[in-house]
């Protein structure tokens, strides 16, 4: 067997040597780590760029957009307390107490032989109990009957549309003197007669233009 | 491995360690940071954009629902002319009974109040006392359903109506008025 002797032995020794440097290893190792993270880095920055542009273009629409929802938030709410109060003036305009129809009511009851000299009405602070007293002089055969007459035919055209009305007599008193009615001198008596109603049990209100039409044609009757 | 290139593969491990570091926390990190941020705003912005716009539609649709609120509103408001109510509303009641063939009238101011409802801030009440020396019961109905009828801010609370004694043709009336009239 021939010797065969290797005189580069040492330098490729000092060769493989230099090839599995671990240093060497690593740098490399952190090179290709550093490139990845570069290039992350760069993709990181790529997605932030796109967001900031589409947070421009949303600010943008968003400057164009707040003044009119500004101005759209003041007048709701303008527009909802303009609700509110007309709500509540119509409130007060039908539930207010209506004299005229009253007075015609009182008026039918009148007979000749009765006359009345003095009404009061009187609506409570809450508007819901209406007081009115009538005074007045009934004479006849019967002037006691005749009072009652006009408390019944009263009780009648009120609790036509007040179910709940009270018709009562405060006093009813005979009078001394005697009254001329028709030529004929007949007893008299005095009385006092007061209707209470009660607004909270009424029917709904029409509306202000059937109101208007109503009245109108009573004041036509 | 001898004992230099170990101690060159610990530095080096540290420095790829401190090179981890440093990339999180100054270069990594604050984009993330603001690009999640950003992200968040733009939620809700977007969020606000969209709500904005049904607010929008829904004022809109508002205005339309409340026209009618509104029209009723201002007819209620220009129902009363403007200035003190002292000045103009004892010649207003004694033209409109004057036009009802009553000739004797007065008018004079009881009293004013505010409302306590937010919603009627704007608005005062007027307590009146008019008085009508003279009127024929019936042309006194007639031209108190009109007053009813065309004043429709202003409720009668008291009435009172006696036989005159001079004058058994005619009675005297008394009405205490209460107006609601719009501060202009």
């Amino acid at each position: 067997m021939p010797l065969q002797l290797n005189l580069l032995h040492e330098e490729i020794s000092q060769e493989r040597q230099r090839k599995r440097d671990p240093l060497k290893l690593s740098m490399y190792v952190a090179v290709a780590l550093a490139g990845l993270l570069a290039l992350n880095y760069l993709w990181s920055a790529y997605r932030t760029l796109t967001i900031k542009a589409h947070l421009s273009s949303i600010e943008r629409d968003w400057s164009k957009v707040e003044p009119q929802v500004t101005a759209a938030q003041k007048r709701a709410e303008q527009l909802n307390a303009i609700i509110t109060t007309t709500k509540t003036l119509d409130q007060f305009i039908d539930n207010r107490f209506f004299w005229a129809p009253m007075l015609e009511k009182i008026s039918r009851c009148v007979t000749p032989n009765l006359q009345i000299i003095n009404l009061e009405g009187l609506i409570d602070e809450q508007g819901k109990a209406i007081t009115i007293s009538l005074e007045g002089t009934a004479a006849g055969r019967e002037p006691r009957a005749v009072a009652e007459d006009f408390r019944q035919m009263l009780l009648e055209q009120v609790g036509k549309e007040q179910p709940a009305v009270k018709v009562e007599f405060r006093t009813l008193e005979d009078l001394d003197t005697l009254v001329s009615v028709g030529g004929n001198n007949v007893p008299a008596a005095h009385f006092t007669v007061s209707v209470t109603l009660n607004t909270g049990s009424k029917p709904p209100a029409p509306g202000p233009a059937d109101r208007k039409s109503k009245s109108k044609k009573e004041e036509e009757s | 491995m001898n004992k230099e290139q170990t101690k060159k593969i610990i530095l080096g491990t540290f420095g790829v360690i401190g090179l981890l570091y440093v990339y999180f926390a100054f270069f990594l990190g604050p984009l993330n940071k603001s690009r999640y941020s950003m992200a968040a705003r733009m939620g809700e912005l977007q969020n606000k954009l969209t709500s904005s716009k049904a607010e929008i539609a829904n004022v809109a649709k508002l205005e339309a629902s409340a026209r009618a609120a509104t029209v009723r509103y201002e007819t209620l408001l220009t129902q009363y002319p403007e200035g003190a109510p002292i000045a103009w509303f004892p010649p207003r009641i004694r033209t409109f009974f004057s036009s009802q063939q009553i000739d004797r009238s007065s008018a004079r101011l009881e009293g004013t109040a505010g409302f306590t409802e937010k919603e009627l801030s704007s608005w005062n009440k007027y307590t009146w006392i008019i008085d009508l020396p003279q009127a024929d019961f019936g042309t006194f109905g007639r031209a108190l359903a009109a007053l009813e009828n065309s004043e429709p801010l202003l409720s009668v609370n008291r009435l009172r109506i006696h036989a005159a004694t001079e004058d058994p043709e005619f009675q005297q009336v008394s009405l205490t008025a209460l107006t609601i009239i719009g501060k202009k």
